[in-house]
């Protein structure tokens, strides 16, 4: 796994560690030493943009599980380009991410939308592998495009 | 996972319909959205490219795609999607500038953009195994290349290499049969032109 996956993986649970010790917001409350819920989590980009947000991972719930893994409900990833701008918005009922691993899942839905909204993707069942930064979806796919976005696709 | 894969493909059907119904100044009529269905999907962030595999289908109010893959490349500044392949068994059905069907098929379409100094440029080409071809209600064309060009307003479509022509009296009736190297389809609306370069292209 490379350095940049590692960072992400690292700021993940480095995220997840700071809601589990109350740290973070008001908003996140404890039900137990391995529960946390309305838990944000901030990835920045690496040197020199390192105050830059490269994305910001949100979820209603986070239950650890054995081997380093959390399952996630009402999971929302939003990503951000160096100008700040939304790139996409990715949002799913329920996935389980393995902090060791660098990969989320889930057999379940999964809805991803650009950052001017015009663009649509879903389906069911995916694949989320940070370290090479690619998502795949394996079922049911469907995209849809609203008019005009064919003129600028820039979030 | 952008999603971006979708605007290419937007592209694309622009490419196909030429005929304008909008007033010059006006805005844009509403278009219903593209679809684009495919059993699987799979998004390279850094890579900047999409790729859409298995039953994949193109559901556009003026074009219709179907493939087994579509690979679609983003520039990674952002902007317009430059670069689009649609591979096996491709079948493209779109309507021309006097709104008559035309059903387009080969192994590999691939659409490209390009924007210089005001000028767009958009292709679409098909190749492959067998023969590309275009049939509509006059008749058929192949050729071992079919390119459908376009530079701002203006488009046209060649025929490169091993050119067949069949032409039609009437829907189903076989008039000719010909592989001379002939000027066709001249009946083309302005300014979509077509025309047959009966070489070959290796």
């Amino acid at each position: 796994m490379n350095a940049k996956a590692n960072t992400t993986r690292i700021t993940l649970i480095a995220g997840i560690a700071l809601l589990f010790a109350a740290i973070p917001s008001g908003r996140t409350q404890l039900n137990g030493p391995q529960h946390a819920s309305d838990f944000t989590s901030t990835e920045y980009y690496e040197p020199p943009h390192q105050q830059k947000i490269k994305s910001i991972m949100s979820g209603a719930e986070a239950l650890p599980q054995p081997g380093g893994r959390l399952i996630i409900k009402q999971l929302k990833l939003e990503t951000f380009n160096l100008d700040g701008k939304l790139e996409l918005t990715v949002m799913a009922p329920e996935c389980i991410y393995d902090t060791l691993k660098g990969v989320a899942n889930s057999p379940g839905h999964l809805q991803v939308r650009t950052g001017d909204g015009k663009i649509l993707t879903a389906g069911d069942g995916f694949l989320w592998r940070q370290s090479d930064q690619r998502l795949t979806i394996s079922n049911n796919v469907c995209s849809v495009i609203e008019n005009g976005a064919t003129m600028n696709t820039k979030p | 996972m952008k999603g971006y894969s979708l605007v290419l493909i937007a592209g694309l059907g622009g490419l196909m319909v030429h005929a304008q119904t909008n007033t010059p100044g006006a805005p844009p009529a509403p278009r219903d959205p593209m679809l684009i269905h495919s059993d699987s999907w799979d998004f390279d962030l850094n890579g900047h490219q999409a790729i859409y595999s298995r039953h994949v289908r193109v559901d556009d109010p003026q074009m219709k795609l179907t493939c087994e893959q579509l690979v679609a490349d983003m520039p990674p500044a952002g902007g317009r999607p430059n670069h689009i392949v649609a591979e096996t068994n491709v079948v493209i059905d779109f309507m021309d500038t006097k709104g008559q069907t035309n059903h387009a098929t080969g192994d590999k379409a691939v659409y490209t953009y390009q924007e210089q100094g005001g000028v767009t440029n958009v292709t679409v080409t098909l190749t492959g195994d067998p023969q590309p071809q275009v049939v509509n209600a006059q008749g058929l064309q192949a050729g071992d290349v079919i390119i459908w060009s376009r530079e701002n307003t203006n488009s046209h479509i060649r025929f490169i290499g091993n050119y067949h022509m069949v032409s039609y009296q009437k829907p189903g009736e076989v008039m000719t049969d010909t592989n001379s190297p002939v000027t066709v389809a001249k009946t083309n609306v302005p300014p979509e032109t077509v025309e047959n370069t009966n070489t070959n292209t290796h």
